[in-house]
C-alpha cells in the first residue's frame, strides 16, 4: 500500500505541476494577484508529493519489496543497508527520480525564500520551473516508473551493479543532480526575464547565490566522480574524458563563466544578456548531460538505460526547452537593456576575458564529445575522441587562463591599470617560479615545462594570497591594523581568493601526477618484491574471504622503505554473487599527499601447475595526486564561504580623475 | 480500502491547498517598489563600506550617484505603474481547473497505470507468514541461520547443497557442496550434485572440473545414474556423438523404464539418432533429474538471478506423468500447447530470458528449426547479443543445432 501511494503522490505531483505551470504565468499576464499566489503553493505541493514519493521508494528498498520490479532489478536482500537505500538512485528509474526530487526542492526554496522577489518575476520563474517538472515527471511516469510491480514475487533481487556498491555511488549522484538541478534555477531566471521583457534589480541579486550554490555542488559531485573512477575502476586514472564525464564537466564550465559575470552583473549591471544567454546555455548543458547519460546513446558505467524510447522522450525535452529558450532569448534578447559601460582592461573585462576562455573551453569539451556521436549517426564510422584531443585543445586554453587568474581580482572595477596589478605580483610570479624551479631539482630527469606548469599552479595559489593580503595592505599599514582590516574583509572575498588558492593547488596535484608518476607491472609469487616510487612492496600472500554478497581473494602485501617495514596494504579481486560480475578493488596507501596503488591482474597458471602459482600485480607511485581533490574541496568550500557573505554586493567604480597621490591605494571591496 | 481512504485524502489534501490563494486576493506590492527597495539596500551597503575602509571616499560617491541615478529612475516607474486586480471569471476558471483537473487527471492515470490493492511485499513479512512464504525458503532461512552458527556442520551443509541447488542458487550450491564434501568426505551424491552445480553454473555446458567430480562419483558408486547422464552429455558437447550415443543407451539400460530421467535420456537418444519411444517438452536436463526439479525447469540457464519461485512456470510433473500416459499424437498435442503457450507469453512479455531460453530449446527439441531460429531472433532482440543473456540464449540455441546467423541469412 505504501508502495502504491507513492506511485499516485508521483501522479498527483505531475497534476499539480501542470498547474504551476499554467496558472502563475496568466496571473503574471493578468496582473492577477491570487493566480500568481499559487505558483508558490503548487511548488511547495509539488516538492511534499515528490518527496513523499521518493519516501515510498526507499521504503520499499530498505525493507526489500521484491514485487517492485525496480527493488527487484536493483537490489539484494543481503546487500548491506546503506547500499540498499544508495540503489535507490543507482539505477535509471530511481536516479531520475531523485533529479525530478532535486527539481522540485529547489523551486520549492524559491517559492519559500522568494518573498522578497517581484511577483510578476517569482510567478514567472516558478512557472517555468514548473514546466520543467511537467516534462520529466512525465518522462518518468510514460517511460521510466520506479514503482512497477512484478506479480508474483520473486524471492529475491539482481542485485546493484557491484561497481556501483560503494560509498562514492551513495554520494557522488546527489551531489551531481543538485549541481545540474541547481543550474535550473538560473535558467528559469532567465526566461522569465525574457518572459517579462527586463531585468529586474533583484535579477541578478538572485541568479548569483543560486548559481554559487549550484556550482559549489557540482564541483564536490565531479571531484566525488573523479576520485570514485580513480579507486574504484582499477585503473589508478582520476579523469577519462570520457563522455559521461564530459556530460559533468560542460554544465561545470559554462556554470563557473555565469559565476563570474553573474558576478559582474550584481555589482556593476553590466553583462546582463550574456548573463542570461550563460544561463540558458549552462542548464541547456546540464540537460544535454542528462540527455547523454540517460539515453543510452553512450555506452558506460553510467548508462542503466537501454530503452530507446527513453532517449527519443529526453531528446524532445531537451528540443523543446533548449530551442525554446533560444528562441524566446533571440526574440526578446534586443528589447533588454544592457547594464554599465567599461573600459576592456578593467575587473569586467577580465571577467569577460575569463568568460571567452571557458566558453570556448567548453564548446571545445561539447565538440569532442558529440563529434563521434554525430560521425556514428551519420556515416556509421565509429571514432573515439579521447585523452589526446582534449590534451591538446582544452591544455593550451587553460595555460592563459590559468596565468590570467591572478590578474583579475587586483584589477579595479570599471577602469583598471594592467601594469599596477602586474607590478603588484611581481612576488607571487617569483616566488611560483622559484617553488617551481625547486621541486624539479629534487626530482631528477623531470621535464622543464613541467616545472613551468608547477610555477603556474603556484602563481595562482600566491596571486590569491597577494590578493588578500593587498586588500589587507600589508606592508603598507601596520601588522595590527593589517590583520584587523583582513578580519574586516568581506567573506565574499576570502571566498573568492580561496576558490581560487584551490585552482592553483588542483593545478599542481594534475602536473605532478602527469608528469612524475610512475607504474611497475609484475607477475609475482609470495615473498616477491617489486618497486615503485622509491617503496618496496612485498607480495606476502593471497587469502580468499566472503563479503556479505561477493566473495573475494584478498592479496596482502608489506610496504618497505629502505628495507624498513612502513605499512601494509590489501588489493582484492571480488566477484560479486548474484551478478556474477568481477571487480577489482584497488589498494591504496597515502604518504604525504602521495598515494601508492597496488591491483590485481590475472592469476598465472604456468604449463602443467593445477593451481595459480603467482598473480600479475600493477603498482602505481601517484606523487601528489591527493593535490587534485584536495584542491576541487578548497574550491568548492571557497564557494561556499562567499555564499554565506549575505551581505548586498556592490562594486564600487573606480573614479575617473586621477588617484590623490601617495594615499593608500583602496582596493574596491569585493 | 485503506489504501482508497489514503490516495482520497491525499488528493483533497493537495486540492485544498491549491485552492487556498484562489480564495484570497491579497494585494501586493508592484514590482517598481521592490527595485526601490534592493537600490535602497545597495545605498546602505556602499555606506557602510566607506564607514569600514573598505573603499574610499571617492568610490563611495561615485557608487552613490550611481545607484541614485538607478533608484530615482525605478521611482519613477513605481509611481507610473497602477495595480491590477485579476477579473472574476479568471479565478472561477482558475477554481474549477484545480478542483476538477487534479483529481480527475490523477485518478485516470493512476487507474492506467497503477496497481491498486496490491499490497507491499517486505522480504521479512514474507518469510515469516508460512502460507505465503514458499517452503524452500523457509527451509533454507532456517538452515543458513544454523551453519552461520556452526560453520563446521557438516550433515548442514550436506542437506543445504540440494535445496540450494533447486532453489537455483548456484554458487551458494558449489559453496556448499564443497563444504560437505570437505567436511565429511566425498560421496557419490555429493561430487556429482557439486558437478550439477558446476555445470549449471557454466549455462548447461560439463566444465573440465565438473567431469572430474562425475568421474570421481561413478568411481565411488558406479551405477550413479546422474554422473553417468553428464559424462555422457561432455561426451555430447565434445562432438563425440556415436560414444554420447551410446552412454546414454547404456544409462537408458540400466535405469528403470518409469526413472524420472529416462524422458530426458530418450529424447536425449532420439537427438543423437537413435530409436526411443518418448519425447520430453523440456529440452535441457541437468536440473530436470533431481526429485521436484518441474518447479526448476527455468532455474538453468544460467542466469542465476532468476530463484524461487520462478516467475513463469514450466510444465508440472502432473503435466509430465500425463505426457507419459498419453499416445503420441495426444503427447505431441499437448506439448505443442504448452510451447504455445510459452510463446504467447513471451509476447506479451519478452523480458524473461529464461522463457526465450526454454522457447528456443522447446522448438529446437521438437524439430522445428524455422520458430527456433524466430524465437532465438525476438529473444536476441530484447537482449542484445553483447548482453549476458544474450550470449547465454545464443550458446542454447548452438546447443540444438540453431544459429543466429542462419536466421540471417534466411530473412
Amino acid at each position: 500500500m505504501i508502495v502504491e501511494l507513492g506511485h499516485y503522490a508521483l501522479i498527483i505531483a505531475f497534476a499539480t505541476a501542470l498547474v504551476q505551470s499554467v496558472l502563475p504565468v496568466v496571473g503574471a499576464r493578468r496582473g492577477d494577484q491570487s493566480l500568481m499566489a499559487i505558483g508558490d503553493t503548487s511548488a511547495i505541493v509539488s516538492f511534499l508529493l515528490v518527496l513523499l514519493s521518493f519516501c515510498a521508494l526507499t521504503y520499499a528498498y530498505v525493507v526489500s519489496d521484491f514485487s517492485v520490479q525496480n527493488v527487484y532489478e536493483n537490489s539484494h536482500s543481503l546487500k548491506p543497508m546503506i547500499y540498499k537505500i544508495s540503489g535507490v538512485w543507482g539505477n535509471h528509474e530511481g536516479s531520475m527520480l531523485l533529479w525530478i526530487l532535486i527539481l522540485v526542492f529547489f523551486s520549492a526554496l524559491v517559492a519559500f525564500f522568494g518573498r522578497n522577489l517581484p511577483k510578476s518575476l517569482r510567478a514567472n520563474v516558478l512557472a517555468v520551473q514548473g514546466w520543467i517538472t511537467t516534462a520529466f515527471l512525465l518522462f518518468v511516469l510514460q517511460t521510466s516508473n520506479p514503482f512497477a510491480r512484478i506479480v508474483p514475487t520473486p524471492m529475491e533481487g539482481r542485485d546493484l551493479n557491484p561497481i556501483l556498491q560503494d560509498i562514492g555511488l551513495a554520494i557522488h549522484p546527489p551531489l551531481l543532480y543538485l549541481g545540474y538541478v541547481g543550474f535550473s534555477i538560473c535558467f528559469s531566471f532567465a526566461v522569465a526575464a525574457l518572459i517579462e521583457g527586463r531585468i529586474d534589480a533583484a535579477w541578478a541579486r538572485w541568479v548569483r547565490p543560486w548559481t554559487l550554490t549550484a556550482w559549489i555542488f557540482l564541483t564536490g559531485g565531479i571531484a566525488m566522480g573523479s576520485y570514485w573512477a580513480y579507486y574504484e575502476l582499477g585503473w589508478g586514472g582520476w579523469w577519462f574524458w570520457d563522455p559521461v564525464e564530459n556530460a559533468s564537466f560542460m554544465p561545470w564550465l559554462a556554470g563557473t563563466a555565469l559565476l563570474h559575470s553573474a558576478l559582474v552583473m550584481e555589482k556593476r549591471e553590466a553583462l546582463k544578456i550574456w548573463t542570461i544567454l550563460l544561463a540558458i546555455i549552462t542548464f541547456s548543458l546540464s540537460l544535454l548531460g542528462t540527455f547523454l547519460v540517460r539515453s543510452g546513446v553512450l555506452t558506460s558505467v553510467h548508462t542503466f538505460a537501454s530503452d530507446p524510447s527513453r532517449g527519443v522522450f529526453i531528446l524532445a525535452i531537451l528540443v523543446v526547452f533548449i530551442g525554446g529558450a533560444f528562441g524566446l532569448f533571440a526574440l526578446r534578447a534586443t528589447s533588454l537593456k544592457s547594464g554599465g559601460l567599461f573600459q576592456p582592461i578593467s575587473r569586467e573585462g577580465g571577467l569577460v576575458l575569463n568568460n571567452l576562455f571557458l566558453t570556448t573551453a567548453t564548446a571545445t569539451v561539447l565538440i569532442g564529445t558529440l563529434y563521434p556521436l554525430l560521425l556514428e549517426t551519420v556515416t556509421g564510422e565509429k571514432i573515439s575522441v579521447g585523452p589526446p584531443f582534449f590534451n591538446l585543445t582544452f591544455g593550451p586554453l587553460m595555460i592563459p587562463l590559468l596565468l590570467a587568474v591572478p590578474f583579475g581580482p587586483l584589477l579595479a572595477w570599471k577602469r583598471g591599470d594592467l601594469l599596477g596589478a602586474a607590478q603588484r605580483l611581481y612576488v607571487a610570479a617569483g616566488l611560483a617560479l622559484l617553488a617551481g624551479l625547486i621541486v624539479v631539482y629534487f626530482t631528477t630527469g623531470a621535464p622543464v615545462l613541467a616545472a613551468l606548469a608547477l610555477a603556474i599552479g603556484f602563481f595562482v595559489m600566491f596571486g590569491a594570497v597577494t590578493d588578500l593580503a593587498l586588500r589587507a595592505g600589508v606592508g603598507k599599514v601596520s601588522a595590527g591594523i593589517a590583520m584587523r582590516r583582513l578580519a574586516g574583509l568581506p567573506r565574499s572575498a576570502f571566498g573568492g581568493a580561496m576558490a581560487h588558492f584551490g585552482l592553483g593547488v588542483m593545478v599542481i596535484g594534475i602536473v605532478a601526477v602527469t608528469a612524475f608518476e610512475t607504474e611497475a607491472v609484475a607477475e609475482m609469487a609470495p615473498g616477491e618484491t617489486i618497486d615503485a616510487g622509491g617503496y618496496t612492496l612485498r607480495f606476502d600472500s593471497m587469502d580468499p574471504n566472503q563479503g556479505p554478497n561477493y566473495v573475494e581473494d584478498v592479496g596482502h602485501f608489506t610496504v618497505l622503505r629502505n628495507g624498513a617495514e612502513i605499512s601494509r596494504m590489501d588489493s582484492a579481486k571480488r566477484v560479486y554473487t548474484a551478478r556474477q560480475m568481477p571487480t577489482t578493488e584497488a589498494g591504496i596507501l597515502t604518504r604525504g599527499f602521495s598515494q601508492l596503488y597496488v591491483s590485481l591482474g590475472d592469476f598465472v597458471t604456468p604449463e602443467g601447475a593445477e593451481a595459480p602459482t603467482a598473480i600479475v600485480v600493477r603498482v602505481w607511485w601517484k606523487p601528489q595526486v591527493t593535490l587534485i581533490w584536495i584542491g576541487s574541496v578548497i574550491m568548492a568550500f571557497g564557494g561556499l564561504i562567499s555564499l554565506s557573505d549575505r551581505r548586498l554586493r556592490v562594486g564600487a567604480p573606480k573614479p575617473h580623475r586621477q588617484r590623490k597621490a601617495g594615499g593608500p591605494v583602496m582596493e574596491p571591496a569585493e | 480500502m485503506m489504501f482508497w481512504v489514503l490516495a482520497a485524502v491525499l488528493t483533497a489534501l493537495v486540492t485544498i491547498a491549491l485552492l487556498l490563494p484562489l480564495a484570497r486576493g491579497k494585494r501586493a506590492g508592484s514590482d517598481a517598489e521592490y527595485d526601490v527597495e534592493v537600490y535602497s539596500d545597495q545605498l546602505a551597503e556602499v555606506e557602510r563600506d566607506r564607514a569600514g575602509g573598505l573603499i574610499g571616499t571617492d568610490e563611495a560617491a561615485h557608487a552613490r550617484a550611481e545607484i541614485g541615478r538607478r533608484l530615482l529612475r525605478a521611482k519613477k516607474a513605481q509611481s507610473a505603474a497602477t495595480d491590477r486586480r485579476g477579473g472574476g471569471r479568471l479565478t472561477t476558471a482558475a477554481r474549477l481547473c484545480v478542483l476538477v483537473g487534479v483529481p480527475l487527471l490523477g485518478m485516470s492515470v493512476y487507474l492506467a497505470t497503477g496497481a491498486p490493492g496490491l499490497p507491499d511485499q517486505p522480504l521479512a513479512s514474507r518469510a515469516t507468514t508460512p502460507e505465503e512464504a514458499s517452503p524452500i525458503a523457509t527451509m533454507i532461512a532456517q538452515a543458513e541461520q544454523h551453519l552461520e552458527e556452526n560453520p563446521d556442520d557438516g550433515r548442514g551443509w550436506d542437506v543445504l547443497a540440494p535445496i540450494y541447488l533447486r532453489a537455483g542458487q548456484l554458487q551458494e550450491a558449489r559453496t556448499a557442496y564443497l563444504n560437505a564434501i570437505r567436511l565429511l568426505g566425498p560421496t557419490s551424491a555429493r561430487q556429482s550434485g557439486y558437478g550439477e552445480a558446476l555445470v549449471a553454473l557454466a549455462s548447461g555446458v560439463v566444465t573440465e572440473e565438473a567431469a572430474v567430480a562425475f568421474q570421481s562419483a561413478r568411481e565411488l558408486q558406479p551405477d550413479e545414474p546422474k554422473a553417468a547422464f553428464y559424462l555422457a552429455l561432455a561426451l555430447e558437447q565434445e562432438g563425440r556423438d556415436d560414444r554420447a550415443l551410446e552412454a546414454f543407451r547404456r544409462l537408458a539400460e540400466q535405469s528403470p523404464p518409469d526413472a524420472p530421467w529416462m524422458t530426458v535420456v530418450n529424447e536425449k537418444i532420439a537427438a543423437l539418432g537413435g530409436q526411443v519411444a518418448d519425447i520430453s517438452p523440456s529440452g535441457l536436463p541437468p536440473l530436470s533429474l533431481l526429485p521436484g526439479a518441474e518447479a526448476d525447469a527455468n532455474a538453468d540457464s544460467g542466469d542465476v538471478a532468476s530463484v524461487q519461485p520462478p516467475l513463469q512456470p514450466g510444465p508440472s510433473q502432473d503435466d509430465l506423468a500425463a505426457a507419459r500416459d498419453m499416445s503420441d499424437e495426444e503427447r505431441q498435442a499437448m506439448i505443442e500447447t504448452m510451447v504455445g503457450n510459452l510463446d504467447r507469453r513471451l509476447r506479451e512479455n519478452p523480458q524473461d530470458i529464461e522463457g526465450w531460453i526454454r522457447l528456443v530449446r522447446s522448438y529446437g527439441v521438437l524439430g522445428q528449426p524455422q520458430q527456433a531460429e524466430e524465437a532465438l531472433a525476438r529473444g536476441l532482440a530484447v537482449f542484445p547479443e553483447e548482453s549476458e543473456d544474450g550470449r547465454a540464449l545464443l550458446a542454447v540455441a548452438r546447443q540444438v543445432g540453431v544459429d543466429r546467423l542462419e536466421e540471417e541469412g534466411a530473412q
